[in-house]
């Protein structure tokens, strides 16, 4: 067995210890209440239980990264699979870390599902070990998209404490306005993760099924002499085609529920690599994940907050307030180093040039920007609380269109991390 | 009495920085505050400016100054654009292999002669191509104006041309009247040098 | 405004106007707050520089940018522009100059018009972005000068017993009646803080402890690094400080970097890619390039540099094979290795004549592709090169003419005189491509000559072309080590801000009643553990959590 067959083996160990993990956690909360046991007892017993259980995930994660490593003699980190993958275990180093500190069960209750659904969805991407273009050979890169994966673990995991803050402090019985708007945006947030959720079965789904479907697109390009020339390329789907490349012909289609061609075009301005194909996909992911969440709903016969939010009592907000914002804190110097100082460093290494207003750079800044607001708010009075966790759920909103939305719809000198 | 205390270091350096810190905060404080704002309007105005008017990179315009060339003319002669000044110039730049190019060279030649006793320059600056194939063209066509040789397209890309031909209007005070991408009729080219005569 | 406020506390202290707490016993000297919320310690309550009453316009300036609300306005708006730069693609990533008010409505229509109109084809170079940096700038030096004077003369200058009120006010607050010697409980309880690092200081029965105060400055650190990072971004425009060029050279050419003194040869181009093995199954066939290198030599002109009839004297300075990742460096100068062309280029043949009549082979000649000699003499041959063309066409008008500068189709006219050939001699047109000769059809052209005598060439070893083109980037940034000087001072600061707390212990004993009041600028949890944890080694045990004094985490 190959090293590199040895490392998938790991990483399907780790994701089940996660899910384990993840059980082991909500036992630890939920189970309090149950009669017949002595709550703090029981948490404790339970939590040692979960956290034991999702090190030893850490523990195959980790495995699975340095074995990969070792096997194709690249750090992975160089495609979107690897560096998603590694995202997911940056996510649980930090949260290690944070519980750590602050032992809280409960934090094991939200930090694991992120890390389950961010490994999973790395899993959608190609998983074969691909050769490194020559730009990408150096050592600060493997420093910089570390560093700054782990700055982003960390917010990661403020994201993931402010929304049990918000979860916890908003009850979804209030009836003014303002708690209306509080309990709607909760609720879209838990729906926009079930769409990722929906996302990641959609695609398995239909990879399952062998679905196919062939485009060929004509693409004028303009290259970087101004000269415009036009190429055709043949994009593959890999879902059922609601929406076909810009400017494509289909090659071969195969009807889905009676669907036999394509709804609509998607529009030219999307200039990323096969933007059309993740159009399709997005919209595909709007559907199941809709569907699932109805289904919870149907379920629970509440809203998705609502269910969640009594687990959370006996809960000090005034504690999650503090661990998301400690996170953040905490994550904000790795952030600072690995995305800007080493992306610097690198750049200049490789183009000659630390900064070049690269859309991915940008980014990048703008994330640096945000959390730079978010700590100076934390300074002023009032801006703790509610408005603090509500900044740190939208900080990872950005995070994510930084490492994902930028290569879906924006192209540029990173475009290699899109598949 | 409550009493303070202080770490690091000897009393004495602890008054010293005292004395300043006071200093900065108290008297001198209305100094500190002025002189930090001028600074900063400088440096800021700096900053802004320099998106303004400066950024050399900038493609040349009607109004800017052309970069200056120092190139050999066909006899060996150097000639420099910046000998020109205070007159009407035409540059063209133009290559053998560009045929509107090589029409207007006969074009240029004839209005050459005829407004050459009131100042006018033309230096028609060949498209790095070789000395034969020069030779013989100019040769062909009798040109009297001077044929400058750019070497390895440097002065071409300090001009930032696109596509040729390319012609460069200057006014006597070194500033250019006008950009002609493309090649033009005998008549287009009288009017302006006319109206670059009369500047 | 009134112009009289007393501020003199009771302690007998005189604060300054806009003092929160008495900057000697820590009283709290605004009385409108609630008594039972924790206090505002930011700066230790010392008024800051811009709070002063009457202000004047230079005064009013200076609270605009030294107001850290102002600060977080600016920041946003300043991500908020960045974001719309990202819409589509810039203008300076286009290398070659092209005309963007036509390129920005052609690629994406009137959205396309409107973003140029608008300048965000350029945001990061426009006026006011450019504007909002420097306000960040300006923010950053009078914000941190702001706070950091008043905020080192109030930790310099501590006070150790403080007023009941002030202690009972803090974030984490303990109270207890304890028995026996106060002194001596006080110097207990001080050995055990001393354990976790902090510094005691006692006044007979009140006491203060104090560590990791140095964090107190990693912010202002920090914004220091900023500010030398923006300068150092402002010193590039500075003419002569920063060079970005591109330069194509083809292998064994020398080529001046333009508006420098400097030549570059590229000695040899080449490019290794993936083999089929190395690849996944989806790459397979596909040209990956897996390491391209420039063999690259660097000149600097000694003289005749910008004579245009001379050759210019080079001599070599630095030696280096250039890859991604490793450029060429001399003195500031940076060639990286940017793009390659593999497009061949003839540059000469070295062809023989031959008398077909006798079989006789005379020469070779040196036939460059550029500026050959105009006469060469084969044997009793003499050849007059008459005209030459690098791209050969029959123009409209039936004359020979050519398409373009570049070697593409080159043809060679030549009057030759010789043996058996006219006495003011015949031409005879000479294509150095084998295709060429087909297309053109050279024997037709030549007609009766081509029966006496043929100019080719014998084999490859007399052709000299090069097989690639290698496309370099030429950097020069003088500003460089001041960046990651700002830089680094800013990483420290922040280090430092972050992971170290300014944590602070009041305490003192009443009459065996105990008031202890515990202040950090991050961190509670970390406060609060510290405080229990030294309280259970002289034995109280408390919850932690039972500290906490209620409010708000700053």
């Amino acid at each position: 067995m190959s090293l590199v067959d040895f490392s998938s083996d790991a990483f399907i160990t780790a994701f089940f210890l996660y899910c384990f993990a993840f059980l082991f956690y909500v036992l630890a909360i939920a189970g309090k209440k149950w009669s017949n046991r002595d709550p703090l007892k029981h948490e404790k017993r339970w939590g040692r239980i979960a956290f034991i259980t999702s090190s030893l995930g850490l523990a195959a994660h980790l495995t699975f990264f340095f074995t990969r490593w070792a096997g194709s003699g690249q750090i992975p980190t160089s495609n979107m699979y690897e560096f998603m993958t590694f995202l997911g275990m940056a996510i649980m180093i930090a949260f290690t870390i944070v519980y750590a500190i602050y032992r809280k069960a409960l934090l094991g209750m939200f930090a694991l599902p992120l890390t389950i659904i961010i490994v999973a969805y790395a899993s959608v991407f190609p998983q074969d070990v691909q050769p490194l273009i020559p730009a990408l050979s150096s050592v600060w890169l493997k420093v910089h998209v570390t560093t700054a994966a782990l700055g982003e673990a960390f917010f990661a995991v403020g994201f993931a404490a402010g929304l049990m803050y918000l979860l916890r402090v908003i009850d979804f019985k209030g009836k003014t306005k303002e708690e209306k708007r509080a309990e709607f945006w909760v609720e879209f947030s838990l729906y926009s993760i079930v769409l990722l959720v929906g996302f990641i079965i959609a695609v398995f789904a239909f990879r399952g099924m062998g679905y196919e479907t062939e485009f060929i697109q004509e693409k004028s390009t303009i290259d970087a002499k101004g000269i415009e020339s036009t190429v055709s390329e043949t994009v593959i789907y890999y879902m059922p085609s609601i929406v076909k490349p810009y400017n494509s012909d289909i090659v071969k289609y195969e009807s889905f529920l009676g669907m036999d061609k394509p709804l609509f075009e998607a529009p030219s301005w999307m200039t990323g690599v096969n933007s059309g194909r993740k159009l399709n996909t997005v919209i595909w992911s709007i559907i199941s994940g809709s569907i699932l969440y109805g289904l919870l709903r149907l379920v629970f016969r509440k809203p998705l907050g609502a269910v969640i939010h009594p687990m959370m009592e006996g809960i000090d907000p005034e504690d999650l307030d503090e661990i998301s914002n400690r996170a953040i804190a905490i994550g904000y110097p790795i952030f600072t180093l690995g995305a800007l100082i080493f992306a610097m460093i690198w750049a200049n290494i490789a183009w000659g040039r630390f900064w070049g207003w690269d859309p991915k750079e940008v980014w990048a800044l703008i994330t640096w920007l945000y959390y730079s607001a978010y700590l100076h708010f934390r300074l002023s009075r009032g801006w703790q609380g509610r408005r603090s966790a509500w900044l740190a759920v939208i900080g990872f909103v950005i995070v994510l269109f930084t490492l994902v939305g930028v290569n879906l719809v924006i192209a540029g000198l990173h475009s290699y991390s899109g598949t | 009495m409550p009493s303070t205390f202080r770490y690091n270091g000897s009393i004495r350096s602890c008054v010293d920085i005292e004395l300043v810190v006071i200093s900065i905060m108290g008297k001198s404080r209305k100094t500190v505050q002025i002189g930090i704002l001028i600074a900063v309007l400088i440096i800021g105005g700096y900053a802004i400016g320099s998106t303004l008017f400066g950024a050399g990179n900038t493609l040349l315009k009607e109004g800017s100054k052309p970069p200056d060339f120092k190139l050999a003319d066909l006899e060996g002669n150097q000639q420099q654009l910046s000998d020109y000044a205070g007159k009407a110039v035409v540059v063209n730049f133009w290559g053998t292999f560009c045929p509107p190019c090589v029409k207007e060279m006969p074009e240029f030649e004839r209005q050459y002669l005829k407004w050459k006793d009131q100042g006018l320059i033309v230096l028609a600056i060949n498209l790095s191509e070789d000395t034969l194939t020069v030779n013989n063209f100019v040769r062909r066509f009798d040109l009297h104006y001077p044929i400058l040789r750019d070497m390895n397209r440097k002065t071409e890309r300090s001009y930032g041309l696109k596509s040729y031909p390319t012609t460069f209007f200057i006014k006597p005070d070194g500033s250019i009247m006008e950009i002609m991408v493309g090649g033009m009729t005998e008549v287009e080219i009288d009017e302006r040098i006319e109206r670059l005569l009369k500047l | 405004m009134s112009v009289l406020e007393n501020t003199k506390c009771e302690c007998g202290h005189q604060n300054a106007v806009g003092t929160v707490l008495c900057e000697s016993c820590g009283k709290p000297l605004e009385n409108n707050d609630s008594p039972d919320l924790p206090l505002e310690m930011r700066y230790d309550g010392v008024a800051r520089r811009s709070q002063k009453s009457n202000p004047n316009i230079i005064d009013r300036i200076w609270n605009f940018f030294s107001s850290v609300k102002i600060a977080i306005y600016l920041i946003v708006l300043t991500f908020l522009t960045a974001m719309l730069g990202t819409i589509f693609p810039q203008e300076n990533t286009f290398i070659n100059s092209f005309d963007p008010s036509f390129y920005y409505e052609d690629a994406y229509g009137l959205p396309g018009k409107i973003y140029y109109l608008l300048g965000l084809s350029h945001t990061y170079e426009s006026w006011w972005f450019i504007g909002l940096l420097v306000m960040i700038g300006t923010s950053l030096v009078i914000c941190s000068l702001d706070r950091i004077l008043p905020l080192y003369r109030a930790l310099n200058k501590q006070q150790i017993r403080k007023h009941l009120q002030f202690i009972h006010r803090q974030k984490t607050v303990y109270k207890q009646t304890i028995e026996g010697d106060s002194e001596q409980w006080v110097e207990k309880f001080g050995a055990q803080l001393k354990r976790k690092g902090y510094r005691i200081h006692t006044e007979g029965t009140a006491l203060l402890a104090e560590k990791n105060r140095f964090s107190r400055w990693g912010p202002y650190i920090n914004h220091i690094g900023l500010i030398l990072f923006l300068l150092a971004i402002l010193a590039r425009s500075i003419p002569d400080w920063q060079m970005d060029s591109y330069i194509t050279i083809s292998d064994g050419d020398t080529v001046q970097i333009p508006e420098t003194n400097y030549f570059v040869k590229n000695e040899k181009f080449t490019v290794e890619f993936y083999k089929d093995e190395e690849l996944p199954e989806k790459l397979k066939g596909k040209a990956r390039a897996k390491l391209f290198e420039t063999k690259a030599v660097l000149y600097e002109c000694t003289s005749n540099c910008n004579d245009p009839k001379e050759k210019p004297v080079l001599a070599e300075v630095k030696r280096h094979n250039i890859v991604v990742n490793d450029p060429l460096k001399y003195k500031g100068l940076k060639l990286y290795q940017f793009d390659f062309d593999l497009t061949p280029r003839l540059n000469a043949v070295h062809p023989v004549l031959v008398n077909k009549v006798t079989g006789e082979t005379y020469g070779p000649m040196d036939l460059p592709m550029k500026d050959s000699a105009l006469q060469h003499k084969l044997g009793p041959y003499t050849l007059d090169l008459y005209a030459n063309y690098m791209e050969f066409a029959i123009g409209d008008d039936g004359e020979p003419t050519t398409l373009s500068r570049d070697p593409v189709a080159p043809a060679f006219i030549f009057t030759v005189r010789g043996p058996g050939l006219a006495p003011e001699g015949e031409p005879y047109i000479y294509f150095p491509m084998q295709k060429d000769k087909v297309r053109f059809s050279q024997d037709t052209l030549n007609q009766a000559i081509s029966d006496k005598i043929e100019i080719k060439v014998d084999g490859m070893e007399n052709v000299d072309f090069s097989e690639a083109s290698t496309y370099l980037n030429v950097r020069m940034d003088k500003a460089l080590p001041y960046v990651w000087i700002g830089a680094t001072f800013s990483m420290i600061g922040l280090l430092m801000g972050s992971y170290w707390q300014h944590r602070r212990i009041w305490l003192r004993v009443d009459d065996g009643q105990l008031s202890l009041g515990a202040h950090t600028n991050k961190n509670w949890y970390g406060m609060r553990s510290d405080v229990a944890w030294a309280l259970q080694k002289i034995g109280i045990t408390v919850d932690s959590k039972s500290l906490d004094n209620g409010g708000n985490n700053a």
